[in-house]
């Protein structure tokens, strides 16, 4: 299997405390990798570190076979291709749903104005808001406003989605709507990691799940392995509170 | 009573010195008209280059930005249109005027929009950033367009303290609205020129101080 991502020894240090340690870890095409682990065991902070959002200390991000370029145009480049969602929608409240989706494929990738929109309407349509593009992000529910996020991300056509607890800042009954989008962006073969605290969910979507704990990567595999087998003590601890 | 009336909204006077008031209403205008885009576009340059100079040339420039502040708008504008001409060059006094207080005006413009752009989470730019949009792009279609919105009211009361700054322009002989006012009530013997001159900056300013009160209601985005 080709590895769209790959996690190379990357290691990252915040004010002499370790947030990563020696992470190696791959996405394959079509994949899609669960990152589980307790509040502040790193799963942001790699995610984070795969478009350089955050600089890493050491080691190498390697992306559809090359190394993650540190700065200028091919950054912004790999960035396109490699679209985030965050935890807090981080939507640009000025902008209706469409002007989200849009703004990048105009500004970053240069397409005209005609098929910048339509790449952003055929976005907004796969996360089922082709109805809701006039709509401003305050005009919109917490979930319809997640799925505008990703959206945006999708409208670049990227090679992988960088997911951080998408779904953590949503009101319960809201959170399926959001997942479902996912589900269906795996069956169309987006290949995606994901930050979750939905252990179900993962368990049921994801193709192999790697569990975090103070920056390290303990345990990593099938989620019926991982979930139903776990071998180290942290593991065990973490998921008998859950 | 009547002598209050007389002395101070005397209807000769006024009718008689409104030709004047008129044609120095004119030079305020225009002063007006270079100083307030004047100060809008340089301070918008000062505020884009503290955000984007890295931090030693922001510390330069901040330093620079709060001596202009702190140096009395009235002496900066008598050096440059007493000043210059003892360095060849003599600018024509509307000009000598509209150059020394758009510098005084572009580093209050430049605060406020500084203020704006710092105004918007950073969560904003790594949104934009992580899909591969610039700086510039960053800073023209995202933070920008929020941030001014979020300083609009403060903006505009910027420009209502810049038009009234151009009354200065009186001590170095530019015959502008408050100028004139001051040479009809020397003509008159009677000061009521100058309570016509202030009705004339009040028509001037009123559309603008409603606006600022309409904007203050509004500014604040949702979250």
């Amino acid at each position: 299997m080709s590895a769209v991502l790959e996690l190379r020894g990357v290691g990252k240090t915040f004010a002499g405390v370790p947030a990563l340690r020696d992470i190696h870890l791959a996405v394959g095409t079509s994949e899609l990798v669960a990152l589980i682990g307790p509040s502040g065991s790193g799963k942001s902070t790699l995610l984070r570190c795969c478009n350089r959002l955050t600089e890493p200390d050491g080691g190498e991000v390697v992306f559809e076979g090359s190394p993650v370029p540190a700065g200028g145009a091919e950054l912004a480049s790999v960035r396109r291709r490699m679209g985030m969602v965050f935890q807090a929608f981080n939507l640009y409240p000025h902008l209706n749903a469409l002007e989200n989706a849009a703004l990048a494929p105009r500004r970053a990738a240069g397409l005209g104005q005609g098929e910048a929109e339509t790449a952003a309407r055929e976005a907004l349509e796969r996360v089922g808001l082709g109805d809701r593009t006039t709509a401003m992000p305050d005009e919109l529910s917490g979930g319809q406003q997640q799925r505008v996020a990703i959206a945006r991300a999708l409208a670049l056509r990227p090679r992988i989605l960088l997911l951080d607890e998408p779904t953590s800042a949503l009101d319960p009954e809201l959170v399926g709507s959001v997942l479902r989008v996912i589900r269906s962006l795996k069956e169309d073969g987006v290949a995606m990691l994901i930050a979750t605290h939905e252990i179900a969910f993962a368990r049921e979507a994801a193709d192999r799940i790697a569990f975090l704990a103070d920056g390290e990567i303990l345990e990593c595999g099938p989620p019926a392995e991982i979930l139903d087998r776990p071998k180290s003590e942290r593991l065990q601890s973490f998921l008998s509170r859950l | 009573m009547s002598e209050f009336f007389q002395t101070f909204l005397n209807p000769g006077v006024m009718a008689e010195s409104s030709g004047l008031l008129l044609r120095g209403l004119w030079v305020t205008v225009q002063a007006c008209l270079i100083v307030v885009p004047g100060g809008l576009f340089f301070g918008a340059g000062l505020a884009l280059a503290q955000t984007l100079a890295p931090a030693w040339g922001a510390r330069s420039l901040s330093w620079g930005v709060d001596l202009i502040r702190a140096f009395p708008p009235l002496v900066l504008l008598v050096l440059i249109v007493h000043g210059l001409p003892f360095l060849g060059i003599e600018p024509p006094p509307l000009l000598g005027v509209g150059i020394a207080l758009t510098i005084n005006t572009s580093t209050y413009y430049g605060e406020i929009l500084r203020a704006g752009i710092l105004s918007i989470e950073p969560t904003q730019w790594e949104a934009a950033r992580s899909t591969g949009l610039g700086t510039m792009a960053t800073l023209r279609h995202v933070i920008l367009p929020q941030g001014v919105r979020n300083v609009l009211p403060d903006l505009a009361g910027n420009t209502l303290e810049a038009v009234k700054l151009t009354s200065l322009a009186s001590v170095v002989a530019l015959p502008d609205l408050l100028r004139m006012a001051r040479v009809a009530q020397g003509v008159h013997f009677n000061p009521s020129p100058l309570i016509l001159a202030a009705l004339l900056y009040l028509a001037l300013l009123w559309p603008l101080v409603r606006l600022i009160r309409r904007l203050g209601g509004r500014a604040v985005l949702p979250a």
